[in-house]
Formats: structure tokens, sequence, C-alpha cells
């Protein structure tokens, strides 16, 4: 065996290739070691050397002995990730579904890619390479090779432009073919049909039904609008590809060719009719298609464009203090950027003078403008409604809550939902499948058909040839792939579309699928249902003072205090107008209380403890104290002077949208599970406030994920609602993460759902979407596959034996065919109109 | 050359060659039958036109069909070698 090896190494020394692998999950030089001894017990690997701190792994190998993804293999089994780079390539010319599995084989075929992903709805291929394997020219010529264009975005405005512009030129291009097509059209029919109905058609010039001039216009059209058919077979073909360009030449070429034999040759009887006007009405149809479909695309990916629109163009910056506009692109954070009223908020920055109230709708989707002062966070794109605002910017460029919200509904456009399987193998093994039944019809009737349904009689065609070929290309024709691969991507692009123009950010169909699953929602309690802030929610009082003066004794105490009891108390003080003391001296004890003195006496606020360590009777408000106990608040006892004068609670409040949203997801059968650190009275106390009958209480932040977990062993599909960093870990645990809005980065970087609005009813609002879009997928590929499933054995016959010699001729076949994506398309464009909210 | 292009190289071959010979093995059998069709009725029921075009038309199609099945055929019986 050795010595076979090194026999092999004297023969063929050049076997030896090197690879680079960028590797992630090393903390230390062990882990590097680990590495390298790991790649070094393959066969093959002459060498391994991992450079830790540039996380790279760098092996010598034997290509014919061991494999690269074997090595990546050895790399991943002891725990370690290979990083892939992905890129996304706008890929020009995919018309179909075969098209987008064209370019995806040809993709996964390059040494190095490991898996790619063509969406025909964007025009775009996400794909995720080895780098060492492949270049990203290699990958675009790839494409180009099949007869595609692909080319790397530039910036989105500018991708945008091109699009638009590409899309234009689409729709201009099948506009202009399509008018030819019709105007030939006209007169190619009608001089087919003079020969047939010479006296109805009596008015026809006679040149009409001239052979050379039928063969000169059907020419024209096959050449002209028609090339784009016979120029994409081509190109496929010689690169081995299939797609409907194919079927759709096969159809039109075999009606055009026997059309000129029969018209210039003598074929003898039963040759006699030409079918110029199949072919061309073929095209027509097709072309029509084409058309109304190009400009139904379009439409779909509108909110993406909505979305690129809303950028602002420039800002205006304070330097040394005088103005100045400059691109929004130069915006550098830190700077300071002034708005006047009516202006777009160019980036994202936080206030530092001024007040004003900001439209943040187009982000939100809320339509009530939002109140902005000094320290508030403004977001870029929103519009500043009333009053001028300096800040200081935050966030720029890619940086931008608006450029993070494009990336992630662009990928989730991009990606697909598990139920496009089916689509795909399906539309992968299409074209073939169709050629497959086009050739067994034709040998049916032209062998048994045509003779035992006395064809020649019905039809009045007396070839059997041209019968069963008529057939054939009916079959052909009318099989439309296009319904079967668009079925999925465009309800996702409308549904991700709709989702984001709501404040609702769905990462990807994967989502979309499983959110239709749910039957358990588990809410995180603190600022999820609840503001996560605590307010002053009671005041008790003995019958000596009254709840103003309490209040004003209680917020003048705390009026130094940091505790968010404190500035909770304070706050409610002077939202009411309450008239605040002066304090002389401040003194917190913790774990208990204050103790405050003013020129009113000495005050003291807090706990029993407080009171009883300073011999103050209680009995006065004992039963107020657990009367809010019981509720879940925080009770603090106020007394002046050792005597008691009232109680006042605290608590953190739900959200006004709590209760209603929780009481729909119950009508809709959904379990609702509140998930507290707070003690199980509090927890229940809040929980029974809005309906929610099970309540994991007492539970820590880093329980949180095992107690998700429990819920998911139970059989139950469980989305998990949160905003803190604390909730990152059961939102990726949870089967759907759903991050509010005013959450944290790593909250929404964890869940599959985010919500720009910290509004709980738009949790029911994804869910519905999620439904939505998943019943116009299921609705689209039902359409899609009934269509197919019926028109084809229609096509090829089925009911002529038994229902008055029924056959569909080509060019109807073409326009049902035309007609399929169109209404898939449409089908999923109706959403727009759906409510979801 | 590489070694991946004198794969791709007798892939492509190999496909030409049995996506012909099965073509021509279908185009063959609908000839015969519809010769033998003929010669049992004693009467034309196909003319020569419609013989040689059938025959063109199910080269082009049985082109088309095995143009795609042979190639994965192919790639596996060599991956296999």
């Amino acid at each position: 065996m050795l010595l076979t090896k090194i026999i092999l190494k004297i023969i063929n020394p050049t076997t030896q290739e090197k690879i680079s692998f960028k590797i992630s999950g090393m903390t230390c030089s062990a882990c590097a070691q680990n590495i390298e001894k790991v790649l070094l017990k393959d066969e093959g690997v002459s060498s391994a050397s991992v450079n830790l701190p540039a996380e790279k792994a760098t092996v010598s190998y034997d290509p014919t002995i061991v494999r690269p993804e074997e090595l990546e293999g050895a790399i991943e089994s002891i725990g370690y990730r290979v990083v892939k780079e992905s890129i996304t390539l706008d890929v020009g010319g995919m018309k179909c579904a075969a098209c987008s599995q064209n370019v995806e084989k040809v993709l996964k075929k390059l040494k190095g890619v490991d898996s790619a992903n063509a969406n025909i709805s964007t025009g775009k291929a996400y794909i995720e390479y080895n780098p060492s394997f492949v270049t990203v020219a290699e990958m675009k010529a790839a494409i180009d090779g099949i007869g595609y264009t692909a080319s790397l975005p530039i910036d989105r405005k500018s991708t945008e432009d091109r699009e638009k512009k590409e899309r234009e030129l689409e729709v201009k291009k099948q506009r202009n073919n399509l008018l030819i097509s019709v105007a030939i059209l006209i007169p190619v029919m009608l001089g087919n049909m003079k020969g047939m109905f010479p006296s109805l058609l009596g008015f026809v010039p006679v040149f009409f039904s001239d052979r050379n001039v039928l063969f000169l216009l059907t020419t024209i059209v096959l050449a002209f609008p028609g090339r784009q058919f016979f120029v994409g077979t081509y190109r496929g073909l010689k690169h081995g590809v299939t797609d409907m360009n194919l079927l759709i030449a096969t159809g039109t070429g075999a009606a055009y060719l026997i059309s000129v034999a029969s018209s210039y040759l003598d074929l003898g009887p039963g040759y006699m009719h030409n079918y110029y006007d199949t072919a061309v009405m073929l095209i027509t149809f097709i072309i029509l298609g084409r058309y109304l479909e190009a400009r139904a695309k379009g439409k779909t990916s509108e909110s993406i464009k909505k979305l690129i629109g809303l950028q602002a163009k420039s800002a205006r910056i304070v330097v040394d203090g005088k103005e100045k506009d400059i691109p929004v692109e130069d915006v550098q954070v830190g700077d300071i950027v002034s708005v006047r009223p009516g202006e777009k908020i160019a980036v994202d920055g936080v206030v530092i003078e001024g007040n004003s109230a900001v439209d943040e709708s187009m982000i939100t989707g809320e339509s009530i403008p939002v109140e902005k002062n000094e320290k508030d966070i403004v977001i870029g794109s929103t519009i500043n409604k009333s009053g001028t605002l300096k800040f200081r910017a935050s966030g720029v460029g890619a940086d931008t809550a608006l450029a993070r919200i494009i990336e992630l509904v662009e990928n989730a456009q991009s990606s697909k939902a598990p139920i496009q399987r089916i689509a795909d193998v399906v539309a992968g093994h299409f074209i073939l499948i169709v050629h497959i039944l086009s050739l067994l019809s034709f040998f049916f009737w032209y062998f048994v058909g045509y003779e035992k349904f006395n064809a020649a009689f019905y039809s009045g065609i007396e070839s059997p040839f041209l019968f069963s070929l008529l057939i054939s290309i009916t079959v052909l024709v009318i099989s439309c792939p296009c319904a079967v691969g668009l079925a999925t991507p465009a309800a996702i692009m409308v549904g991700t579309g709709k989702g984001a123009e709501n404040g609702i950010l769905i990462k990807g169909g994967e989502a979309l699928e499983r959110t239709l699953k749910i039957d358990t929602i588990v809410f995180d309690k603190t600022g999820t249902l609840t503001k996560g802030k605590p307010e002053l929610t009671d005041i008790a009082t003995t019958s000596k003072h009254s709840e103003e003066e309490v209040l004003a004794i209680a917020a003048s105490a705390e009026k130094g205090s940091e505790h968010p009891l404190g500035e909770a108390i304070f706050m409610a003080a002077e939202s009411r107008n309450i008239g605040i003391d002066k304090v002389d001296k401040f003194q917190s004890i913790a774990g208990h209380g204050i103790k405050a003195s003013m020129d009113s006496g000495e005050i003291l606020l807090g706990t029993r403890k407080l009171m009883d360590d300073n011999g103050i009777d209680i009995s006065s408000v004992t039963k107020s104290m657990e009367e809010f106990e019981n509720q879940g608040k925080t009770a603090m006892i106020v007394a002046k002077d050792n005597e008691v004068i009232g109680v006042v609670a605290v608590a953190d409040t739900l959200k006004d949208k709590s209760k209603e949203a929780v009481e729909k997801l119950l009508d809709m059968d959904i379990e609702v599970v509140m998930l507290t650190g707070d003690n199980r009275r509090t927890a229940n106390a809040i929980a029974n406030s809005i309906g929610i009958t099970k309540v994991l209480s007492e539970v820590l932040p880093e329980d949180k994920v095992s107690q998700i977990k429990m819920l998911q062993d139970e059989g139950r599909i469980v989305a998990m609602v949160g905003d803190g960093i604390n909730d990152a870990p059961a939102l990726t645990q949870a089967d759907i993460g759903i991050a509010m809005g005013a959450g944290t980065d790593v909250a929404m970087e964890s869940a599959q759902i985010v919500l720009i609005k910290n509004d709980l009813r738009d949790v029911l609002a994804s869910i519905k979407l999620s439904r939505l879009t998943m019943r116009k997928i299921k609705q689209n590929l039902f359409w899609a596959f009934g269509y197919n499933s019926i028109g084809i054995p229609l096509a090829a016959g089925l009911l002529y034996p038994f229902v008055n010699k029924i056959l569909i001729s080509p060019e109807l076949a073409a326009a049902f065919m035309a007609m399929s994506s169109i209404s898939v398309t449409t089908n999923s464009l109706l959403m727009k109109k759906s409510k979801i909210k | 050359m590489s070694e991946n292009e004198n794969g791709d190289n007798k892939l492509g071959k190999y496909t030409v060659i049995a996506s012909l010979v099965s073509s021509l093995a279908l185009v063959g059998l609908f000839a015969s039958l519809s010769v033998a069709v003929n010669s049992s009725r004693g009467a034309e029921v196909y003319s020569k036109v419609d013989i040689i075009a059938g025959m063109a038309f199910v080269f082009v199609l049985s082109m088309i069909v095995s143009a795609s099945v042979w190639p994965t055929v192919i790639e596996n019986k060599l991956k296999m070698e």
C-alpha cells in the first residue's frame, strides 16, 4: 500500500494541491493544534498549518486521495466551523423555474460552491462558497456560459436603478414584440381562414392566402419577436441545459417547418393545409404572457423599491456653528445634523437640541407622529413634522435602521420556503417530463388513436402524422413550468414586502412556514407584556390626608433618588403638576427605603421593616398594603414625623394593547404563556389581569431556554416573544423567535421575526401575515400543479375518445399557458389588498 | 488538461453517442412499426411523407429527452468507476 503510494507520487508528482479554510470557533492555540492534528490524520494530507489570529487553516493535500469536503468535515467534526463566504449576484435573463434551476445547477457544479439559490422573481443568485476553490469571476463566467448574465450589484440605489431600467426595457421589448406579432397575426389568420371559408371571408384580399406571403409573414414573426425562444434554446442546449424556451421552440418550430414543407413540396394527400397561423398565434400568445408577466413581476418587488426610495439624498450638518448641505453618503458618525420642519431625517441619531413630532410611519407603520425631545433616538428617512431638531449621527450608511431593514427584507425575499422543495423537484424535471409525454402522445395518436377514433373523419386532418404532431405540439405549449417556479417566490416577495410596510420583518420563507404551525406563544413579561418601567399605580391614604398631599410628600422625598421606584413616584407627581418641596437631608436605606428631612417634617418612605425599625404603627394601612401586594404591586408606606399618612403602590404596568393581543391570540386557539423572573404571586396577578392562565414564574434568565425546551418536549410548536439580551438564547431555542422593536440588536439577530414597533398586536399581525402568505403559496402551488396536471392530459387528447371528440388546439393551449403564470403572480399581488391588522 | 476537463470531455462525448444511439433506435422503431403496419394492412395507412416527417420529429424529441437523461446516468457510471 505504502509502496503503491510512493510509486504514484513518483509517477505523478503534481497531484499536491493547497487549500485554505477560514475557521471560526478557535479560542486558543490548543484549538489550532487540534485542527492541525485532525487534518493530518486524513490520508492524503501532507501538511496542515493553522493561523490562529487569521483564523485560517492552510492544507496541502492530494486530491486523488482526499476531497476538500472531507477536510471540511474533519474540521467540523471536532466542533469548529468552516466559514463560507457568500455573495449575491444579479442574474439577468431568467424567465422560468427551469432557468433558476439551470443557474443553480451550473453553480453547484463548480468546485467550492456550497450552496446556490437563484430566485427568478428577484433576478438574484445567493451563493455560499469557499474562495480558495472558486472565484466570483468563475461563478459569473459559469452563469454567462449558459446564456444568462451575471453581475455584481454595485450598490443598492444603482442596482435598483439598473433593475428598474432592465425591467422597463424588458416590458418595452415584449410590448414591441407583441405589437409586431399581433399586426402580423391578423393577415396570417385571415389568409389561412380564407381558404377554409371563402364565402365568409370574401372581403379578405386574395394575396393574404398566397403561400409566399404567409411564409414571409410567419418567418418575420419567428425571426424577430420569436427569435428569443430559439436563441434561448440554442444557448441552453449548447451547455446541456433546457428551459421553457425549448418547449416553445419545439412547438412553434414543428408547426412552421411542416407548413413550409407543405407549401413548397408536394407532400401528397393530407398535406394541403398549412399551420402558419398556429405558429404565429403560439408566438403571439406566449409573448403576451411574457409582457404581462414582466409588468406584474415588477409589482411584486415594489415594497423593497419603496424602502430604498425612502433614503434621504442629502443632509445638513453643522460645522463650526454653520450649516452645510452634503450628500448623505458623506455623513460621519458623530456629525451634528440639523433638520427643519417638513424635511427628511438623513441618518439615525440622538437628539441633542430641539423638539418635534416625527412621522415614523414609513419605518414602523405607526401613523401617529412620535414626539422627539433631547436624548431621544431619531431614525433616518423618517420625516420631521413640526420643530427644528439637531441630532448627533449614530448610524450612517449600511448601519442605519433602514439599511438593515432593506438588507433583512432582501435576504428574506431571496430565501426559499421548505414547501418550495416540491416545486423545485418538479421544475427541475419538468421540461424532460413534458417532452416524454409529448413523444408518448405522438406515438399513441400516430399508431393507435388516429385510426381507432376515426380522427381523419372528425378532425378533417387526413394525415396521421399531422394529427399526432398537432397533439404533440399542444402538449409542449400548454405545459407551464413558470407557474410552478413562481408560485412560492412571488408570494414570499409580496408577503415579506407587505410585512416590511407594516413594521413586521420576517426573515425568510422558513420562518413564514414555521409561524403557521405555532400552537404556543411564550411572552417574556418585562418589556414585552409590560412597559418595562415602573409607574405609580395607586395611592391609599389615612383619613387625615389627601392623595395629593401623600404624593407630594413622597415625591419630594424621592426627588434625589435614582432608584426606579423613586423615579416612578417623582414622575407621577410631576405629571400631575404637584408642587415638590425642597429636601434638606436625604438618606437611602438599602433594601428598605429612604429617609428625608424637609421643612414640613421628617419623612420615611419604604417597607414595613423600615417602619418597624422606627417604631411606627402601620395598622391603619395594612389592609391596603396587602391588597396592592396581592395585585403584584410594590407598596411603600409613607410616614411623616413618625405617623403613617398613606401608602403608594408602584408596578411595572401592562402595555395598553397587551390584553387585546392576548385575547385575540387565545381566540386563534394559541396557548399563551407568560415567562417571568417575578415571584409567583406577582406573576399570577399580572397574568390574571390579561387572561393568561399558564405562567412560568421565578425563572432565572439562564433558565428561559430550558423552559422553552420543556414546552417543546410536550410536542408544542413554540414562539417566544422577547426584547432583552437575556431573551436571545430563548428566541433562538424557540421554533419562532419574535423580537420586539424596542429590543436589543442581539435579540433581533436571534429572532426570525422582528417587530419594529413596540406593539404586541403586531405579533398577531405577523401570524396573520404568515398564514396569509402560506395560504397564497399553497393556492399558487395548487393552481400551478392543478393547471399542468389537468392541462397536459387534456392537451394529449384524453377527452377526445370520450367527450365529443374534444381537442385543445395549440393556439388555445398557448393562451392557457400564458394566463397560467400571470394568474399565479396576480394571486400573489392580491395579498397587498388583504388586511393583517 | 486537468482531470476535471478530461472528465467533462468524456461525459460530453459519451452523452452525444448515447443520445444519438438511443434516438436512432427510437426512430428505427418508429419507422419499422410504420412499415409493419402498412404491410400488415395491405393498404397504405402511413404515406412516405408521414413516415419521414414522423422520423424527423421523433428524432428531435428523443434527442431532447435523451440529452437530458444520459448525462446523469453516465456521470453516475463514471463516478462509480
